[in-house]
């Protein structure tokens, strides 16, 4: 084993277990998978960091994308190679993980990568590289785990700090003053009352609408609901409600509507053209709750067979609707939900023109995937029928009402002073452009994931480069004190980890060899947080600078690239199964 | 770098990548090809596009914003200035050629400067500062706030607006037009409405200051920091503009307080002319949006007779039906009816017999703002809380006489003396089309900009003074910057020059004598403490002497707001393009 530290060009190679004599096809496929992979990494190397450049996509359907979030990027780029597509998962998975750092996932994977290639032309054993891999990765994690800060969730001024640090990367950093608290806010409030105590949050409870129009600095944070639409105003009906009582319809669901038809014997057919006026009623007990006259099956039809009967239906339809709406109106709902029907139609003007006469607020085409959302948020119970419509199941907020938003004069229903609040949080994303708002969208996605790393992991470490280089430094003297195989590749792995700061230096148009050496010296003489301060292009404390990340992100980036990159170690034969 | 070629990349894609040099390169040509484009037609003196789309549909135009979105423009890069001048033209309305051309001057310099080997990044943090400075300069410097604002100044605005366009010979009558149609609408303030104001008024950073477009939400006053005082706002959208061929331009007339809607009678037994009553009730206008047409039964309803007698009294059940609501609708008191749906032929003998005009397929949106207009309803139905059909008489709107005019080749119905709120009609006369089109949009940048000024009360000179004042501030203050922005920041104020080096060339005059001429002279009024030169700084191009004057005394001059916006809209789409070093094709 010394042997091979002592003479690097390893020629000659010892013939003992961990050195590797195997088929020319086993390394072809291994350094084909390593160059496919490294060509996935060095394509989005530059976005890394705060100087990071965007991306272009254009789409196959003609679509543009402007992106300077890996995770994104990769997703869309659709990569052929197998090998480049683990990379590709790798980055996906940082972002369900962490949420950030899908830049720097791929670029450390791509630098280890590099330093396999390495290891491997001197004839060391795949396998062995990769549990010494495994083994460095371990260390780097103890290692920063022992350097990070303990933070606490009600210090919202480190958690805005963290979010800060993630979002001066992205399009929309010169509007980071707004949207980090914003952020940090959003799932904060998301938390309940004891964040202390929570240990994961589900970012699904916070709801993002986009509204084109205004620039991003408009974005605003919503303790309520903000519906992407204004109110239905067809017939007229009021703008805005004080002291709102909220009742939402569930239309046309459909489910169970079949069988119960088919139980519709002939006689009962029969009774639907004598009797109109229990027509109404046989049908809805078929159909879901639904704000318009009463449909027919495709096998029945009503029967009309004399004109006085085309008086009574027109005036059953009327006095039916009419019914539904004074029945809401009496349970004490003034703001009405209609969830979207794709059976029936969920409203009809008859309906929307009664409802307005009587001051009710309706919001039509909620989505269904929407309802549990907007009963979490609201405290309703959807009402499925008009007879389980009961005061207990409306929700409340102090005001609903349409807001027009400036710049582009579309409206949105906002609700606001809801029932129980910290459950749920809106986002209201403006931006000028499509491309622009669909990029705030995806950073303050970042962000939130950023504050919720912290609520899993409460833990801060310093960004700029410090944690990587920290990293680094303690590996190779581990390396100092460790003999065989590890050794060795505890020292290409430490030398890997330094791509990031050399990345984001070299990102930042700063002289690369330069503020790594510099970075190295100053860490190895104890100065913990040391880092690259792109904006002023020098080295200086990240904690000083406020320039923090949560430790998750980064353990969580070197542990998914150091399993990726065993795993394309591990492949010697491709395999094509047509 | 390498070349476009998936192979030389390494990278397993379907598609193709550029990097680094080629795509900017890329990009930046394609952007300034877009510029070129626009280039000719800013200014007073600027020339006409005339564009012909694959059937053969003709446009000519001089508005940047509708040149650029009939280009169809494929080049992402490119594509992000005809977004630019889309949203220039949602924000401000007026400026589109403009803003281009000075986001490709940007772009254009950036890339000589990522070729001399300074970093985008520092373009990008470069331009950034220097739009800082320049926007606090306008504000500080160059902004002049007109108080009690006179129709001398809204007139200039609206005329240095309209100046560049079609109807730029006739700006006299025209601005006039635009002035009154937009005070004619003038409606107070909401609190919500002033307070999206402030938000405006105050904006120092990062583009806080941004006005609702179309309808309403912008909030008029001064900027005066009392915010008790009753403000303003003029909804456009109050603004009816018809197009009618024929006649010439001159004949285009404003219809104060009145509303003009593209219909005619749907019989000719009907009136073309009914007013109010002696005693001052007004013409009641029923503004339906229903079917008057013989009523049919729905899906699911057969109708199955064993006695043929009995088709009979269907069939008039189903007039029946029709014939109650247009009577409920006469008793209501209405005396005009217009409907967005159809009315048969055998109803239209009701009307007729009621001395009643009556319009068929009324545009929705029409009846609308005619509904706004008159203070009446759109109705949709005339079910009442009884389950009963009954007419309400509220919903129906009132007006002082309607008459039914023929202007050129077609009818319109004219409601004078609306009884709601503020709007008004303009209707523009022409010799074909194509003018009226170009009219109409060049109107609609001069609402926009009467709009501007008369909600913030604040101009700048036009006919690139702000240009060259900011470009010599710009000068002096990279001087003050020690690090390696200073290049960038000049090249920022080099680029600002586009404008009056563009308008000069246009032209036809010595662009480089007068823009080094306007230069001097601001520069003499900001290096100056005499207060003698203290007007020095308003000094912009007259592109018709080919000199130099005071374009504050001139009237020469446009909404303050107009100008920070372009800039600002400007910088952030060249920053967008610069930020990009890589461009990934997928195939299909």
């Amino acid at each position: 084993m010394a042997s091979i530290i002592q003479h690097p060009p390893a020629m000659s190679r010892p013939a003992n277990g961990e050195t590797l004599q195997e088929r020319s096809k086993g390394r072809d496929v291994r350094t084909s998978n390593i160059v496919a992979a490294k060509a996935v990494a060095s394509a989005i190397r530059t976005s890394l960091g705060p100087r990071g450049m965007d991306k272009l996509m254009q789409l196959p359907s003609g679509e543009v994308l402007i992106s300077n979030d890996g995770a994104t990027i990769l997703s869309r780029m659709n990569v052929l190679h197998p090998a480049a597509k683990m990379l590709v998962e790798c980055s996906v998975s940082q972002d369900i993980e962490a949420g950030d750092g899908t830049t720097s996932v791929v670029v450390l994977a791509g630098a280890l990568l590099d330093a396999c290639s390495g290891l491997l032309a001197k004839g060391i054993h795949p396998a062995a590289i990769a549990s010494s891999f495994y083994n460095a990765a371990e260390a780097c994690t103890t290692v920063l785990t022992s350097r990070a800060l303990p933070v606490d969730m009600n210090d919202r001024e480190s958690l805005i700090n963290a979010v800060r640090t993630c979002l001066s990367s992205k399009v929309v950093s010169q509007d980071s003053d707004l949207l980090a608290p914003l952020a940090v806010d959003s799932v904060l409030g998301i938390l309940g009352p004891n964040p202390g105590s929570a240990t994961n949050v589900d970012l699904r409870d916070i709801r993002m609408v986009e509204q084109l129009g205004g620039t991003v600095d408009d974005t605003e944070l919503v303790h309520g609901l903000v519906f992407d639409k204004g109110s239905t105003k067809t017939a007229g009906g009021p703008g805005k409600i004080d002291n709102a009582k909220i009742a939402l319809l569930q239309g046309g669901g459909g489910v169970g509507g079949g069988i119960e038809m088919e139980n519709a014997s002939p006689r009962e057919r029969r009774n639907l053209t004598t009797h109109f006026n229990n027509l109404t009623d046989t049908l809805n007990a078929h159909s879901r709750f639904c704000l318009s006259a009463p449909k027919t099956d495709m096998d029945n039809s009503v029967v009309v067979s004399d004109y006085a009967a085309m008086d009574r239906i027109l005036r059953d339809e009327r006095k039916y609707i009419l019914n539904m709406c004074k029945k809401i109106k009496k349970c004490g709902a003034n703001v009405v939900l209609i969830q979207k029907s794709i059976l029936r139609d969920a409203y009809n003007e008859l309906s929307l023109h009664f409802l307005a006469k009587m001051g009710i607020l309706v919001v039509t085409d909620v989505e269904r995937t929407d309802v549990e959302f907007v009963c979490r948020t609201l405290g309703c119970t959807p009402v499925p029928h008009v007879d389980s419509l009961s005061p207990e199941k409306l929700g409340s907020a102090d005001h609903v009402g349409d807001v027009v938003l400036p710049g582009s004069g579309h409206k949105v229903v906002k609700f606001v002073g809801v029932a129980n609040p910290g459950r749920t949080m809106t986002v209201l994303l403006r931006g000028s452009n499509d491309l622009v708002l669909a990029e705030a969208n995806r950073s303050i996605h970042d962000a939130q994931c950023v504050v919720r790393s912290l609520v899993k992991e409460r833990h801060l470490i310093a960004g700029g480069g410090a944690a990587e280089t920290e990293a680094s430094l303690r590996l190779r003297e581990l390396s100092m004190e460790t003999t065989g195989m590890d050794s060795h590749c505890f020292r290409a792995y430490a030398d890997a980890l330094e791509v990031i700061p050399y990345t984001l230096a070299e990102n930042a148009g700063l002289k690369p060899i330069e503020i790594v050496t510099e970075l190295r010296k100053a860490h190895a003489e104890g100065n913990v947080g040391a880092g690259i301060d792109v904006k002023d292009g020098c080295i200086s404390d990240m904690y000083a600078k406020n320039v923090i990340q949560p430790l998750l992100v980064t353990t969580s980036a070197i542990k998914l690239a150091t399993e990726t990159v065993c795993m394309i170690l591990k492949v010697d034969d491709l395999v094509v199964v047509a | 770098m390498s070349a476009p070629n998936p192979a030389s990349t390494g990278l397993f894609i379907n598609g193709q990548r550029e990097t680094g040099q080629d795509v900017r390169v890329g990009n930046v040509t394609a952007a300034l090809a877009v510029a070129n484009i626009v280039k000719t037609s800013l200014g007073p003196v600027g020339l006409d596009k005339m564009l012909v789309d694959d059937i053969g549909d003709v446009l000519i135009t001089n508005d940047g914003a509708t040149i650029l979105k009939s280009l169809e423009v494929e080049h992402p890069a490119a594509r992000v200035l005809v977004d630019l001048a889309k949203l220039q033209d949602q924000e401000v309305g007026d400026g589109t050629t403009s803003v281009v051309i000075i986001a490709s001057e940007l772009l254009r310099r950036g890339n000589d400067l990522v070729k001399n080997g300074i970093h985008p990044t520092t373009i990008i943090s470069g331009y950034r500062m220097a739009l800082k400075a320049a926007v606090s300069y306008i504000k500080k410097e160059m902004v002049v706030n007109v108080s009690e604002l006179g129709d001398d100044h809204l007139i200039n605005a609206a005329k240095t607006s309209m100046s560049s366009k079609i109807i730029g010979k006739e700006t006299d009558f025209f601005s006039r037009l635009a002035v009154d149609a937009v005070k004619s609408v003038k409606m107070n303030a909401t609190a919500a409405d002033v307070a999206g104001y402030d938000a405006m008024g105050s904006g120092g950073g990062g583009g806080a200051e941004r006005l609702a477009e179309s309808a309403s939400a912008t909030a008029a006053g001064g900027t005066t920091a009392g915010g008790t005082k009753q403000r303003y706002k003029y909804p456009l959208s109050a603004i009816h503009i018809l197009k009618a061929h024929g006649k010439s331009s001159m004949e285009s007339n404003l219809i104060d307080g009145g509303f003009a809607i593209n219909a005619m009678r749907a019989a000719q037994g009907m009136p073309t002319f009914v007013e109010m009553s002696m005693d001052g009730t007004p013409v009641k206008i029923a503004m339906l949006d229903m079917n008057l047409q013989r009523h049919r039964m729905g899906m699911g309803v057969q109708v199955i007779v064993k006695d043929p007698a009995e088709i009979e009294n269907i069939k008039r059940r189903e007039m029946d039906i029709t014939k109650e609501r247009i009577r409920k609708i006469i008793d209501a008191g209405a005396r005009v009816v217009l409907t967005t749906k159809g009315v048969d032929d055998l109803c239209m003998k009701y009307f007729v017999e009621a001395g009643i005009i009556c319009a068929r397929r009324c545009n929705r949106e029409d009846l609308k703002r005619l509904a706004k207009a008159t203070g009446g309803r759109v109705v949709t139905t005339m079910a009442d809380m009884e389950g009963n059909e009954t007419f309400d008489a509220e919903c129906l709107g009132g007006c002082d006489s309607v008459r039914e005019v023929r202007i050129g080749d077609g009818e319109m119905l004219y409601v004078y003396g609306c009884r709601g709120h503020g709007a008004s009609t303009i209707v523009l006369r022409g010799a074909n089309e194509y003018m009226l089109d170009e009219m109409d949009r060049a109107l609609h940048d001069s609402l926009c900009v009467v709009k501007r000024m008369l909600e913030s009360n604040t101009l700048v000179p036009g006919g690139g003074a702000a240009e060259a004042a900011l470009s010599v501030y710009l000068d002096d203050y990279a001087t003050t910057i020690e690090t390696r922005e200073q290049m960038v920041i000049q090249e920022y104020a080099d680029a600002l020059l586009v404008i009056p080096k563009t308008l000069a060339v246009n032209a036809a005059k010595d662009a480089s004598e007068l823009v080094a001429r306007l230069r001097s002279v601001h520069a003499k009024g900001q290096h100056s403490e005499d207060m003698v030169d203290y007007g020095l700084k308003f000094m912009g191009l007259d592109l018709i002497e080919g000199t130099i004057r005071d374009n504050l005394a001139a009237g020469v001059v446009e909404p303050a707001i107009s100008k920070i916006k372009s800039l600002r809209f400007a910088t952030e789409a060249a920053i967008t393009i610069l930020r990009i070093d890589d461009r990934i094709s997928l195939n299909k």
